[in-house]
């Protein structure tokens, strides 16, 4: 759930979280779309960021992600079933790069 | 380094509400709990008296861990939904929530996360109670909360072992108190009462294959528990990954698709329950 700065927010963006204002007033709802007109009022409130709903990617390269979940499974290689588990798991972390 | 007498660190474990370190909220609730007739009205009137513990509840039932997110406004709406069961687990999880987080930095999501990934497996599997399952992913590690907070000392030694031998926190608790984290965790949910099948699955998470009365929640939760593990959230004591017990593997009947479902439904709740605090 990245939260952006209201700079770079953009129409059709959903929050995740309501809009609150830096004395944390709520100005919007969670699970609103966001129109140019409320973006054009968000950014002239005090708001320092807004949750948008999506994943945001991870924060370690992918060559580190990958490599901690092959440390992960050091030792269970060999093991019925856990070659599937560790399958999934590798490509799941591969799309949250894509 | 010699290791404990498991009737000595019973004995300490059983009289573990005496430490100051235990919320006087815990006790309070555990009296309510320990009473098998308790009434929905009596559990939802006590949470509404504390303020504090209504609040966490209502955040923990709106949480994406559960199938409500931002729906519930009240303690009876919530109790009503839920059911007793879940109700009383749900309580426990967030009255031990501070402990965990002080005792253990990322057991709170470790088991936050197993408890999620606990209800999509069910819900999956079509098991009928997923968020009953669900409560008992956000406790089976329960036991090492309490073995931390009694023996904290010894915990380290334990927590030290799997970095220096390259092993998992349940054999380095072996070798230090001769005992787990799931026969600990059962001996309280006995003592104190909790769901009959919530102790169950505490016992048997680490052995899904010798319960007799849960052998659906227990792999669920045994598999989930993996799969947090796997997706590398939150910190159990180690971060090794163990083998699937094959059994419990084969009665769920995974495969590699649901796996990445199981895998891709949970990654947007699990980063907004990263900053779920109560």
């Amino acid at each position: 759930m990245p939260k952006i700065v209201p700079g770079n927010l953009q129409p059709g963006m959903k929050t995740a979280k309501p809009v609150v204002n830096t004395s944390g007033m709520v100005l919007l709802g969670e699970n609103t779309e966001l129109t140019p007109e409320l973006i054009d009022r968000i950014r002239n409130m005090e708001v320092d960021g807004v949750y948008i709903q999506g994943l945001s990617k991870p924060s370690v390269p992918v060559e580190a992600a990958l490599s901690g979940l092959e440390r992960r499974f050091r030792l269970v290689g060999g093991e019925p079933h856990m070659d599937i588990i560790r399958k999934a798991v590798r490509k799941h972390i591969e799309g949250l790069y894509e | 380094m010699n290791s404990m007498d498991v009737r000595v660190v019973r004995e300490k474990i059983e009289h573990i509400n005496a430490l100051p370190t235990i919320p006087k909220v815990l006790n309070r609730l555990l009296a309510v709990i320990e009473n098998p007739r308790v009434s929905l009205n009596e559990i939802s009137s006590f949470i509404s008296s504390d303020p504090a513990l209504t609040t966490k509840v209502l955040r923990m039932v709106n949480s994406p861990v559960y199938g409500f997110p931002g729906r519930i406004s009240s303690v009876n709406q919530a109790v009503i939904l839920l059911g007793l069961t879940v109700v009383k687990g749900l309580l426990l999880g967030v009255s031990v929530f501070e402990l965990m987080q002080k005792t253990m930095i990322g057991l709170w999501e470790h088991s936050i996360g197993t408890a999620l990934f606990s209800r999509l497996i069910a819900l999956r599997t079509g098991h009928k109670e997923p968020d009953e399952v669900s409560v008992d992913g956000l406790l089976h590690d329960i036991g090492k909360v309490f073995l931390v907070l009694q023996f904290p000392d010894e915990y380290q030694k334990a927590l030290t072992l799997t970095q220096e031998d390259g092993i998992i926190i349940h054999e380095a608790e072996k070798s230090c108190f001769n005992t787990t984290h799931a026969s600990v965790g059962s001996w309280m949910a006995r003592k104190w009462r909790f769901p009959s099948k919530l102790t169950d699955v505490i016992e048997y998470h680490h052995k899904p294959h010798l319960t007799k009365s849960t052998p659906a929640e227990s792999a669920i939760v045994h598999i989930a528990d993996i799969l947090v593990r796997a997706r590398g959230f939150g910190f159990p004591g180690d971060d090794l990954i163990t083998p699937v017990q094959p059994q419990a593997w084969e009665l769920l009947g995974l495969t590699e698709k649901d796996i990445l479902e199981i895998l891709k439904e949970a990654e947007e709740s699990l980063q907004i329950t990263e900053d779920l605090t109560l």
